[in-house]
């Protein structure tokens, strides 16, 4: 099986490609390439990048499990990234993702059967000076409350 | 090599080759320095963080797999603080590791429970539940087991796919605590070198499907041999059970195992040799066989070598052809050759190349020819392929010879052979180890011992000469071919008269013209290059 390849990602694989002409450095910008235009990184695309860089699937794979910023699977439009390093979790990462949890009514690692809302765990955001913090798609949101996730969960269409 | 550079270890000084690590020099000097993701036969990865050693000038601890050593350096291995951080170190290893030695097939031969004898905590620290990963006793391939959760991510498997095999099938995927040892999605293991997966695995990750709950490892005893699968000549050992035989049905030899030799197989044995160990135990003729009114039925081993030397001596040897067995040592050869063309006067000794030039290869062990000792045919024969016969040419050199007795060792003829030697009477003799078509339907069935029940040798296709042992009794009656000819040589009156295999050994190291720069006293146990 392989993957429609738009005229735009084709684009920017060319533009990748000439960035690093040899290695396997193009390996992480083309991840981020093909993920912004699919969503997700299917296996289809895993073996897709490894013809492009000329390394295994195998390869390819063990990057794009590495990195959280990376799926794997298909997810809902909004994915709900919340931190759970050492200080939001000191500052109620357990309550917080308990409610997101209850008000979605799904499980880490689950979506929403509208598809609408992915939640995950993550590792630090960088955003320890307003922990508890969590990231919907590419913003971020920190000093979170019960309140503050009604607001920005209700807020998104 | 070039000049030796001083380096110190433990306080002894030691003179090594520049350009080899801390750990390469220790092991050549009998130092131990433990280690798990370190492996001669694959890149350093320097991942474990066992092996690590305190360096002086330096910092921090250094890891000896990946350290080169460089002159006057001064090394320790066993100070406390060596201790303590590689015990740490084991610990952090065993977080997520089961403790599930008594069901894991690994027990007794487990780089785990071998080190932690010598760097265990014994009071761990760690209070927090193991994390479970998702595979458990799940097979990735034709021979290979996996359980993840006994994994301690060493990843000399990956490696070994990766830079030997360059197959890939295996990586470590996701992240942390997390990581997994898996095969890609939707792929199995699809190469011809899995055994050996198991046989790096430091731990019982990775466990031999075929091997599995046969026995305990302990009850193992083992020997040196060569593999006789192809004409590579892996060297290998044999691991037989002598203690249980009734857990394995009576099967004696339960797995081979590759021994490095760098003039062969470096560290690797193909899966094709490894798990052909079965037909030492399996399908044996072990009496003799005389077939009378059609029907064959067992003889005394007396009965049939004066049988044999019946059909000797009543047919001419212009009438006589003898079939040669590239599977027989070099010893066995020479001493066929004493027997049939010295004594006997045949001529018509051949050695069929049916399949000599038609099985696969490939760039790593696998060789096309999958006999053990072709070279040693050609050696003490002193013939070239071009004087082989093939299989299909038989039945015309038969009727135009006018044949009347054909002695075949270990070979399959053609239906078509058969069934001409039955409707013009000629005799057929079948020497071998194994009952196949052609020994069902034989005159005469005597059986030899396989490679494992005798010492020998054989040249591979590198025209290497290597010696090998046996610790295994032969099956039934069974004895090795050059003391069948030795027996037959004495009923047919021009007794050869070797007393032991060694005094065959000597005898034909001194007169084989190839054999000329063998010195029996001073053998290279890796084997010695002969010319043919």
């Amino acid at each position: 099986m392989s993957i429609e390849i738009s005229e735009n990602l084709r684009k920017k694989i060319e533009e990748i490609k000439n960035k690093f002409p040899t290695g396997k450095s193009p390996i992480l910008p083309l991840l981020h390439a093909f993920q912004d235009e699919l969503g997700y990184i299917s296996l289809e695309v895993e073996e897709e990048i490894a013809n492009i860089v000329g390394v295994s699937p195998v390869y390819v794979r063990e990057v794009s499990t590495f990195y959280s910023m990376f799926n794997n699977q298909p997810v809902g439009k909004y994915h709900i990234q919340v931190c759970g390093n050492i200080t939001c979790w000191l500052r109620g990462y357990d309550e917080i993702v308990e409610y997101i949890k209850k008000k979605l009514g799904i499980d880490i690692g689950e979506t929403t059967s509208d598809g609408k809302f992915t939640l995950s765990r993550v590792e630090c955001l960088g955003m320890c000076d307003h922990a508890p913090v969590m990231q919907i798609n590419g913003d971020f949101y920190g000093d979170l409350t019960f309140e503050k996730i009604d607001e920005i969960l209700d807020s998104l269409e | 090599m070039g000049e030796k550079i001083k380096i110190t270890i433990n306080g002894k000084e030691l003179l090594a080759t520049p350009g080899k690590t801390i750990l390469q020099v220790a092991e050549e000097n009998g130092i131990e320095i433990p280690h798990y993701c370190y492996h001669p036969g694959l890149p350093v990865a320097g991942n474990c963080r066992m092996c690590l050693v305190e360096v002086e000038g330096a910092r921090k601890l250094q890891t000896a797999c990946s350290t080169k050593i460089s002159d006057g350096m001064v090394v320790r291995t066993n100070t406390p603080q060596v201790r303590e951080t590689v015990k740490q170190v084991l610990e952090f290893l065993l977080i997520n590791h089961p403790l599930d030695c008594p069901v894991c097939d690994q027990a007794g031969e487990c780089g785990l429970q071998d080190y932690y004898m010598v760097y265990g905590q014994y009071d761990p620290k760690f209070i927090e539940n193991k994390n479970k990963k998702s595979k458990k006793a799940t097979p990735i391939g034709k021979y290979v087991m996996l359980d993840q959760e006994r994994c301690i991510l060493c990843a000399r498997c990956v490696r070994f796919t990766r830079f030997i095999t360059k197959t890939e099938e295996l990586g470590i995927f996701n992240r942390g605590d997390h990581s997994e040892l898996d095969v890609y999605p939707g792929k199995e293991l699809n190469n011809r070198y899995t055994g050996n997966l198991v046989d790096i695995c430091p731990v019982g990750a990775l466990t031999c499907r075929d091997f599995r709950f046969q026995c305990r490892v302990w009850y193992l005893e083992e020997f040196d041999s060569i593999c006789p699968g192809c004409s590579r000549g892996c060297n290998i050992k044999i691991y037989y059970n002598p203690h249980r035989p009734h857990k394995a049905e009576g099967k004696r030899v339960l797995r081979f195992k590759p021994r490095p030799n760098l003039k062969v197989n470096r560290y690797w044995m193909c899966d094709d040799g490894r798990y052909g160990y079965k037909f030492i135990d399996e399908n044996r003729i072990m009496y003799p066989l005389l077939k009378e009114n059609g029907k064959q039925s067992e003889i005394y081993y007396d009965e049939a070598l004066k049988k044999f030397a019946d059909y000797l001596k009543e047919n001419i040897p212009d009438r006589v052809i003898y079939l040669l067995s590239a599977n027989s040592t070099n010893e066995e050869l020479y001493v066929t050759k004493k027997f049939f063309v010295e004594n006997y006067e045949l001529e018509n000794i051949f050695l069929p190349a049916e399949d000599i030039f038609t099985g696969d290869k490939d760039d790593l062990l696998i060789t096309e020819d999958k006999h053990p000792n072709t070279n040693g045919v050609k050696a003490i024969f002193n013939i070239l392929y071009k004087d082989f016969i093939k299989l299909d040419e038989l039945r015309e050199m038969i009727e135009r010879k006018s044949i009347s007795l054909l002695i075949v060792n270990r070979h399959e003829l053609l239906d078509e052979v058969l069934e001409y030697v039955r409707e013009n009477n000629v005799k057929l003799v079948y020497l071998g180890t194994n009952f196949n078509k052609t020994a069902k339907v034989a005159d005469l069935v005597i059986p030899i011992s396989v490679f494992a029940e005798k010492e020998g040798s054989f040249i591979n296709v590198d025209k290497l000469f290597q010696m090998f042992t046996s610790r295994l009794e032969p099956l039934g009656v069974s004895v090795p071919e050059w003391v069948l000819f030795n027996n037959l040589s004495e009923i047919l009156e021009y007794p050869l008269s070797y007393s032991s295999y060694k005094t065959v050994l000597k005898q034909m190291i001194s007169e084989v013209v190839g054999f000329k720069n063998i010195d029996l006293n001073n053998f290279d146990k890796y084997g010695e290059m002969v010319e043919l």
